[in-house]
C-alpha cells in the first residue's frame, strides 16, 4: 500500500487551507465580470488532493467507487431514508477504511459545494451524493458524524431549490435523527471536516469542535423550519423556529437585535393562534435580548447625535428603530388579549354578561393550579444569564384573558406604556403611516378597556379620549395620498361619536323618569349625532367619483362598511331630536333616502344581502313604517296652517 | 380606447409588450430563430409550454410590429390626463434584460431626438404633459398656474440613491401629513417643457448602475424611479385652488435579477456566511403570521424600499399601468413565463381598505 510521506501530506494540508481560504475571504472581492474565479481556482486545488488521496492510498485494490470509475452502479434514487444500521453496521469510523472514506468523503463534500456555489448543481450533487456514499460504508462515529449532518444540510438546500421540497425533507430529518442518537449514544465533541487536513498542532480544543457541531445542527433546524413552512406545516415550522432560535440563544450564537427581532416576529405568530403564554415568552425575551445589542439612545441623546460620525448615527437610529418595532409587538399582544376577552365575556348586544364572568373566573381558578405545570412542558428561551431577567419582564403582564376591569386595566396600561415608546421613535413628522397605526392601536386599547368600565359616565369620557387622539389627524391627512388610512379613521370616528350618543341617551334616560329630556341633553345628544353621521357621511364621499357620484358598484372591501354607514346615517336622521315639524320633517327625509338607498342596493345587487343581513331587515322595515310618520307629520303641519 | 371601455375599476392595468427578433445585439438568443409564444388576440396570449400550450390574458397584448405611438395611447396617454386633473399616476416597466423595456420607455438608446417616431413613453408622456398645461393655461391665462418638478432616484441593494446628485450618500425614505411618502433631500429640478424634462431624465439615466452579468450582456441591478410632481394653482375669486400630483416612470431592474423577491418559489434561505446571522428566519416566521383569523399583529420585517415608496400606486387610489416586457425567443422560455406570471400576479394587488367595523350584533 503506497502511502503518503510527511512532505507530501504537508503539501495536501496547505492545498485544502488555500482552498478554504479561496471560497471564504477571496471570493467575496472576485470581480463583478468573473464573479467566481477565486471558486474555480479553489475548485481545482481540491481536484489535485482528491487525486493525491486515491493515487497514494487507494491502494487495496478492492472496491473504487470513486466519481471516475466506470463500472459504477445506475444511480440511484437521490433519497436519503433514514438508516436504523447507520450505528452498527459497516466500517468503524476510527479505522484506516473510515478515515480515508472520511478524508476523500470530505474533499467530496467541498467540491459538491463548490459547484452548487457555482450554479452547476448537477455536478454539485453528483459530488455531495459521493460523499454520502463513502460515508455510507462507515458507522457514525465522532470521526464522521459532523460531515454526514453537513452533508446532509447542503442535499437538502439543493433539492428544496428544486422545489423538491419532500426530498430535502428527507436528508434533513435524517441529519436530525443523527444527530439525536449520536448525542445519546456518544456526545463526545466530534472531529470537523477542517481538521482531516490539519496538522497536529493546529487541531481544535474539545470547545472549538462543540461549537462548530452544534451550529450544523443549528442549520438544521433553520433549514427543516423552512421546509416545513414550505410544506404548510406551519405549527411544526414554529416549532423549528423556536427550537433555531433556543440553540442560538444557548450556544451563543446570534447577533442580539437580529434574533430579538425574530422572536418579536415569532410572538405574533403565537398571538395569532391565541397562545398567549409562548407569545409573552418570546417578547420578554426579544426585550431582554435587543438590550444586549447596545445602550438605548434616549430621543435627547439623539438629538446630541447629531456630533456623531453618520455610522454611528445610523447605527443608533437602527436600534431605536427597532426597538420601537418590539415595542409595537407589545401593544398587539395587550391589544389581542384585550379583544379576545371582549369577544369571550359580551353579550348578544355587546355588553358585559357577568353569568359568563363568573364562569371564567371559576374556570382561571383551576387553570392557575394548572398552569405550574404547563409552562414546563413549554420550550423555554434563556442562557443561565438570561433566564431570570425574562421571567421578570413577564412577570409584568397577564398572560390570561383579564376578566375584569382592574385585570384589563393593568394590560391596558401596560399596553399604553408600549405606545409612548413606539410613538418616541415612529413620530407624526416622518412616519405618518406607523404613527397612525399605533394611533389606531392606542384608540382599540380604550375600547377594550371601555367595555369593562360600568359608570357609563366614565365610559363615554374613555371615548372621548379616542375621539381626541384620532379626529385632528383624520382632518389634517392628505387624502390623495393617505385615502385608506382616512377611511378607516372617518368610519372609527363615526363609530365612537355614535356609541357615545347612545350612552347619552341611556344615561339621560335613566336618570328621568319620564321621556323628556332637558335641553342640554338634548343639545348634547344632538351634537353626537350629528357628528357621526358626518364622519359616516365623509366616509361614504370618499367613495364618490370627482363629480360626485356614488358608485354604482361597490367594491367587495368596502361594500360592508357602506352599507352599514348608509344605514347608520339612516338611523341617526331619525334619532335627531328637534320640535320644529320642518326639521322633523327633514331629518325623517334623509333618514328614509338612506334606507331606501341599503334596500335598492341589495335588490340590484343581490349578492350584497348577505353581507349586511340585519341591516337590510331592518332597512326593508323602516322603508315601510317611516312614510306613514311622514305623513302623520305633513298632516300636522297641514292642520295647523 | 381600449383604456376608457375598460372603466376605472381595476387600479392596476397589465400591457404586455412582445419585442421583435434581434440579431447581433449580443443576446444569448443570436441567431435562434424559433418562439415560445403567439400573441393570439389583442388581450391573450399563448404560451408554447409542454406537454400544453398555454394561455394568459391581460388587459392588453401588444405583438412585435406594435408602433411606440400605439403604446404610448394605450398605456400613458390616460395616466397623463388624470395626473393633470390631479391624479397620481405610475407605469412600471418590467421584463428580463433585453426585453426591450428601455426600448418601450425611452427608446433606441442613442437617441436624443424627440421628433423620431422610435421615442418611447417617457419622451411622449412629457410631451403630451406640456401640451395639455399649455392648453389649459391658454384656456384660463389669468386663473391658472402650473409648476413642474422633477426627481430621478434609483434603489440599489435597498438603498437610495440621487440620480441627479451622484456625489450624495444614500438617502432614506420618510413620510409627511401632507405630502405623503418622500425621498428627504432628493434633488429637485424644475422644469418648463417637454425637452427641459427630457434633459434632466438623460443625465440621470447615465449615472445608473449597470454591471455585466455571468450571461454576458448589460444589465440594469437597480430599480429607477423618475417623479414629476405637478402643482396646479388655480384662483377663483380669490380662493386659491391648490392641487398636487404625480407622475413615477418606474424602470424595474431586469427581473432575473429579483431573485430576492416573490419570484423564488421554495428556494431555502441559507445560513450567511457570517456564522451568527440567520437573518431570513425572520421571513420565515413572517410567513407563518396569519392574517386571515383578524387578528391584529406586527411584523417587524419591512416593505421593501421600491413598494413603500410607490406603496399608494399599488392599489391605492391612483392609476397604475405595468408595461410586462417579453423576448419571443424559445430560449428565453424561462423568464417570460416567470414575467408573465408576475404580470398576472400585478393583476391582484389590492391595497385593502381593511374597516376597523365592530361586526354585527350591535344594533340597537
Amino acid at each position: 500500500m503506497a502511502s503518503l510521506n510527511s512532505d507530501e501530506w504537508r503539501a495536501i494540508c496547505d492545498k485544502f487551507t488555500n482552498a478554504l481560504r479561496l471560497t471564504d475571504t477571496e471570493s467575496r472581492n472576485d470581480p463583478e465580470n468573473d464573479p467566481f474565479r477565486s471558486k474555480y481556482n479553489a475548485r481545482e486545488l481540491l481536484r489535485e488532493i482528491y487525486c493525491s488521496l486515491k493515487s497514494f492510498e487507494g491502494g487495496d485494490g478492492e472496491e473504487e467507487t470513486g466519481p471516475d470509475s466506470s463500472n459504477q452502479p445506475p444511480p440511484e434514487q437521490p433519497v436519503d431514508g433514514q438508516r436504523e444500521d447507520a450505528f452498527t453496521q459497516g466500517f468503524c469510523g476510527d479505522s484506516p477504511e473510515g478515515m480515508r472514506a472520511a478524508k476523500l468523503g470530505a474533499v467530496e463534500y467541498y467540491l459538491g459545494v463548490n459547484h452548487v456555489e457555482t450554479e452547476e448543481l448537477s455536478a454539485g450533487q453528483e459530488h455531495l451524493m459521493n460523499c454520502m456514499k463513502l460515508l455510507d460504508r462507515c458507522r457514525v462515529s465522532s470521526e464522521n458524524v459532523s460531515l454526514g449532518i453537513h452533508v446532509r444540510n447542503q442535499l437538502g438546500i439543493l433539492w428544496a431549490g428544486r422545489d423538491e421540497t419532500e426530498t430535502a425533507q428527507g436528508f434533513l430529518e435524517t441529519a436530525e435523527s443523527i444527530y439525536q442518537q449520536y448525542m445519546k449514544e456518544d456526545g463526545t465533541p466530534p472531529t470537523d471536516m477542517t481538521e482531516y487536513f490539519s496538522a497536529e498542532e493546529s487541531m481544535l480544543t474539545h470547545q472549538e469542535r462543540t461549537k462548530k457541531f452544534e451550529l450544523a445542527y443549528t442549520h438544521t433546524m433553520y433549514y427543516l423550519a423552512q421546509v416545513y413552512q414550505n410544506l404548510g406545516q406551519t405549527e411544526r415550522a414554529a416549532t423549528y423556529c423556536h427550537s433555531t432560535l433556543q440553540r442560538q440563544l444557548q450556544l451563543n450564537q446570534f447577533n442580539p437585535m437580529e434574533w430579538a427581532l425574530n422572536a418579536a416576529t415569532l410572538s405574533q405568530y403565537y398571538i395569532t393562534k391565541g397562545r398567549y403564554m409562548e407569545g409573552r415568552h418570546c417578547l420578554a425575551a426579544a426585550t431582554v435580548i435587543s438590550g444586549l445589542a447596545g445602550d438605548a439612545p434616549s430621543e435627547a441623546a439623539a438629538q446630541e447625535s447629531k456630533h456623531l460620525c453618520d455610522r454611528e448615527r445610523e447605527r443608533r437610529e437602527h436600534l431605536r428603530q427597532k426597538r420601537a418595532e418590539i415595542a409595537r409587538c407589545w401593544i398587539k399582544y395587550c391589544l389581542n388579549l384585550m379583544q379576545d376577552a371582549k369577544k369571550l365575556l359580551e353579550d348578544n348586544i355587546g355588553e358585559l354578561d357577568t353569568d359568563r364572568q363568573d364562569e371564567l373566573k371559576r374556570e382561571r381558578r383551576r387553570q392557575e393550579e394548572e398552569e405550574e405545570k404547563g409552562r414546563k412542558t413549554t420550550l423555554l428561551f434563556g442562557s443561565e444569564d438570561t433566564f431570570d431577567s425574562i421571567t421578570s419582564v413577564e412577570e409584568k403582564v397577564l398572560c390570561l384573558i383579564p376578566l375584569d376591569f382592574t385585570e384589563a386595566r393593568a394590560v391596558f396600561l401596560v399596553g399604553q406604556n408600549y405606545v409612548t415608546q413606539a410613538k418616541e421613535y415612529f413620530q407624526m413628522d416622518g412616519y405618518v403611516t406607523d404613527h397612525i397605526e399605533i394611533l389606531q392601536d392606542h384608540s382599540a386599547l380604550f375600547q377594550g378597556l371601555a367595555f369593562f368600565e360600568e359608570d357609563l359616565e366614565r365610559r363615554c369620557k374613555m371615548h372621548k379620549r379616542r375621539v381626541d387622539m384620532l379626529e385632528p389627524i383624520c382632518n389634517d391627512l392628505n387624502s390623495q395620498y393617505y385615502l385608506l388610512i382616512r377611511r378607516q379613521l372617518m368610519f372609527e370616528l363615526a363609530e365612537i361619536y355614535n356609541e357615545m350618543m347612545d350612552l347619552k341617551l341611556t344615561l339621560a334616560n335613566s336618570q328621568t323618569d319620564s321621556q323628556s329630556l332637558d335641553n342640554h341633553t338634548i343639545k348634547k345628544c344632538n351634537h353626537l349625532c350629528a357628528a357621526s353621521a358626518k364622519h359616516y357621511q365623509m366616509f361614504l364621499d370618499s367613495m364618490c367619483s370627482p363629480d360626485g357620484k356614488s358608485p354604482e358598484h361597490l367594491e367587495e372591501e368596502v361594500l360592508r362598511p357602506a352599507l352599514v354607514a348608509r344605514f347608520r346615517v339612516a338611523r341617526l336622521h331619525s334619532k335627531l331630536i328637534s320640535s320644529l315639524p320642518t326639521v322633523q320633517l327633514d331629518n325623517l327625509n334623509k333618514s328614509l333616502e338612506n334606507y331606501k338607498y341599503v334596500v335598492q342596493y341589495c335588490e340590484t345587487h343581490p349578492e350584497a344581502a348577505a353581507a349586511a343581513e340585519t341591516e337590510l331587515e331592518l332597512s326593508k322595515e323602516m322603508v315601510g313604517l317611516l312614510p306613514l310618520k311622514i305623513n302623520r307629520i305633513k298632516a300636522r303641519m297641514a292642520a295647523n296652517n | 380606447t381600449l383604456l376608457a371601455a375598460s372603466g376605472d375599476g381595476d387600479s392596476i392595468k397589465v400591457f404586455v409588450r412582445v419585442r421583435p427578433l434581434t440579431q447581433g445585439t449580443g443576446l444569448t438568443t443570436d441567431g435562434d430563430q424559433s418562439l415560445c409564444l403567439m400573441v393570439t388576440s389583442p388581450s391573450t396570449i399563448r404560451l408554447l409550454s409542454k406537454p400544453e400550450p398555454r394561455t394568459f390574458t391581460y388587459d392588453h397584448v401588444a405583438d412585435m410590429d406594435t408602433s411606440q405611438d400605439a403604446v404610448f395611447n394605450s398605456v400613458a396617454k390616460n395616466i397623463v390626463e388624470s395626473c393633470i386633473n390631479g391624479y397620481n399616476g405610475t407605469i412600471f416597466a418590467y421584463g428580463q434584460t433585453g426585453s426591450g423595456k428601455t426600448f418601450t420607455m425611452l427608446g433606441p438608446s442613442e437617441l436624443d431626438n424627440f421628433t423620431d417616431e422610435l421615442r418611447g413613453v417617457i419622451p411622449r408622456s412629457f410631451e403630451y404633459l406640456f401640451f395639455l398645461i399649455n392648453q389649459e393655461v391658454e384656456r384660463s391665462p389669468k386663473s391658472k398656474r402650473f409648476l413642474c418638478k422633477c426627481s430621478f432616484i434609483e434603489i440599489y441593494n435597498e438603498q437610495i440613491y440621487d440620480l441627479l446628485d451622484t456625489a450624495s450618500a444614500s438617502l432614506f425614505l420618510r413620510e409627511n401629513i401632507k405630502k405623503g411618502v418622500f425621498v428627504e433631500g432628493a434633488v429637485e429640478k424644475f422644469v418648463s417643457s417637454a425637452p427641459e424634462a427630457y434633459q434632466v431624465l438623460s443625465m440621470g439615466w447615465r449615472n445608473r448602475r449597470v454591471a455585466s452579468t455571468s450571461m454576458n450582456r448589460e444589465s440594469s441591478r437597480s430599480h429607477a424611479v423618475f417623479t414629476m410632481t405637478l402643482e396646479s394653482k388655480e384662483t377663483i375669486n380669490e380662493v386659491v385652488n391648490i392641487r398636487m400630483s404625480q407622475l413615477n416612470l418606474v424602470d424595474l431592474a431586469g427581473s432575473e435579477r429579483q431573485k430576492d423577491t416573490h419570484t423564488e418559489g421554495s428556494r431555502l434561505k441559507e445560513a450567511s456566511s457570517i456564522n451568527r446571522s440567520l437573518m431570513c428566519l425572520g421571513q420565515v416566521i413572517m410567513a407563518l403570521v396569519d392574517v386571515s383569523n383578524g387578528k391584529n399583529r406586527h411584523i417587524c420585517y419591512r416593505d421593501s424600499k421600491l413598494t413603500f415608496l410607490l406603496r399608494d400606486s399599488l392599489g391605492g387610489n391612483a392609476k397604475t399601468y405595468i408595461i410586462a416586457n417579453v423576448h419571443p425567443g424559445s430560449k428565453c422560455f424561462g423568464e417570460t413565463l416567470s414575467t408573465l406570471h408576475f404580470a398576472q400576479r400585478a393583476k391582484l394587488i389590492k391595497n385593502k381598505a381593511v374597516i376597523n367595523e365592530d361586526t354585527q350584533g350591535n344594533v340597537r
